[in-house]
């Protein structure tokens, strides 16, 4: 075995440049883009790093704001729950007072139609009554009421006691000595001298007398002097029957 | 059974053509044919590198091979891994290709034959110094013959051949005695065990290209550890004057 030496030096010139030849095509090239494939994951690391880093300062900025958002959420619906309660009581209390209002005009207008209607029931009624008794009084006693009444007026005269009298007179003397005694109907002169004896001789004397008709007076005659008063009227009676009868219209109202 | 002469075993034996000295032989045949393979299939490669992660197969073949290449310079010399791997990562490539060809039917692996093996342990032996000077200086590099002292300078000299010469006998005893182990199996037991001997043939073809790259990179690491202890010796110079 010998060692060609041209063979020798061809080898280690074929070695040299397939170590250039190498060097150029393979190494330079992949370490290359080895190098920078490393540089570019180093890079997107870092950005990845950076974007981590901005991700969470954003994350935490939103996260205060959220709770900021949160805060003053709750509290604005503190406020506007606060202020709707207030709304609605002034609402609720305005309600009530219109309605307290309402309720006192309809009361008052109900309390005024009921007076009305009363009023009227008792004029009616009183009419009604008169008319009826008139016509009892004529068919039975063969008496005009108008006489009655009269000497029902005279005999409740009459019947003053002493302590009365002295009454009627100092009001008699207070009021200038005149005396006006209203009825619903005409006095007949007989009546009125029998009237005018009756009081001189019961009261006093030295007073005129002023006559006056009032057709509201239903059914009576009534003498007033200076704030007394002797009367029969059937009033009396009417306002008797309409308590009860107001009485029993309230029964039935209260029980609907 | 004939019995061959060392001069009939070798590719060297086989002149294609032959001017005055100049001759062509089959060494040289199979390894432009290697260079070819190489030189090609790295252009084909790298033509269109990709810095991204949609690299192709073959690029990422490249890559682990020159990534372990690169590693293991590294662990040797800890710094300048990348100055060292055209020279020990195409010794490695070279002599790979070459043993893993045996297996194509009529490829004979240059490194079966001497002269190429001498080649590239002549190219390890200038290479040591050139990169020993390179970094630490001629002076610095020369004083190292001396250590520890100057009667062992003719015993590193001789170091140095006997390494290349071992280098040298290594790489060819090996491909060489395998292919002809292969031969001889064929004529005693063909069939089955030579193709065995064949696969085993690989793995020793391989670990032969890993055994001159690693020896030859730690040749240089060796003549590159005077780099460390130079700062060293200025220093105890310095405190000494």
């Amino acid at each position: 075995m010998h060692i060609n030496w041209f063979v020798f030096l061809a080898q280690i010139f074929n070695f040299l440049l397939l170590m250039y030849l190498l060097k150029r095509l393979l190494y330079g090239r992949i370490i290359k883009a080895m190098d920078d494939r490393e540089a570019n994951i180093a890079a997107r690391f870092a950005e990845a790093e950076e974007l981590k880093v901005k991700a969470n300062e954003e994350a935490e900025l939103y996260e205060k704001r959220n709770q900021l958002l949160n805060e003053t959420k709750d509290r604005m619906l503190n406020e506007a729950t606060m202020a709707a309660d207030a709304k609605r009581k002034e609402l609720m209390e305005k309600v009530r007072v219109e309605v307290d209002q309402v309720k006192i005009r309809w009361q008052d207008m109900l309390s005024r139609e009921q007076d009305a209607f009363f009023y009227d029931l008792r004029q009616r009624a009183a009419k009604e009554l008169y008319a009826t008794a008139r016509k009892a009084l004529r068919d039975l006693a063969d008496a005009d009421l108008e006489e009655r009444i009269v000497d029902e007026f005279l005999r409740r005269v009459k019947a003053l006691d002493e302590e009365k009298s002295v009454q009627m007179r100092k009001a008699i003397s207070g009021g200038g000595n005149r005396v006006t005694i209203q009825s619903a109907f005409g006095i007949p002169a007989l009546r009125r001298t029998q009237i005018e004896e009756t009081l001189k001789k019961q009261i006093t004397n030295g007073f005129t007398i002023n006559y006056l008709q009032q057709p509201e007076i239903v059914s009576g005659i009534e003498m007033r002097v200076n704030g007394h008063k002797i009367a029969w009227s059937l009033n009396e009676y009417l306002e008797t029957l309409v308590e009860n009868l107001t009485e029993t219209l309230q029964k039935e109202a209260h029980a609907a | 059974m004939e019995v061959v002469s060392l001069n009939q075993i070798s590719p060297d034996q086989v002149i294609i053509w032959s001017w005055w000295f100049i001759t062509i032989n089959v060494t040289m045949l199979y390894t432009w044919l290697v260079m070819a393979i190489l030189v090609v299939g790295s252009w084909l490669v790298t033509r269109n590198l990709s810095t991204e992660m949609n690299a192709s197969r073959w690029q990422h073949f490249l890559e682990v091979i020159i990534s372990i290449i690169r590693n293991e310079i590294r662990e040797m010399t800890k710094r300048g891994a990348d100055s060292y791997i055209p020279l020990v990562g195409t010794l490695f490539l070279f002599i790979c290709v070459s043993n893993v060809l045996v297996i194509v039917p009529g490829f004979v692996a240059p490194t079966s034959s001497i002269t190429t093996t001498a080649a590239l342990a002549t190219c390890v032996f200038i290479a040591v110094p050139f990169y020993g000077i390179s970094r630490i200086g001629f002076g610095h590099y020369l004083k190292e013959y001396f250590q520890p002292t100057f009667i062992f300078f003719p015993f590193h000299v001789m170091g140095e051949l006997s390494r290349t010469l071992a280098l040298t006998v290594r790489l060819f005893g090996n491909i060489m005695s395998h292919e002809k182990v292969i031969g001889i199996l064929l004529a005693v037991t063909p069939f089955l065990f030579p193709v065995v001997m064949q696969v085993l043939g690989l793995l020793i073809g391989v670990i032969q290209a890993y055994i001159f790259a690693i020896l030859s990179m730690v040749y240089i690491a060796s003549a590159l550890s005077a780099e460390d202890d130079y700062p060293k010796e200025v220093k105890e110079e310095g405190s000494t004057a």
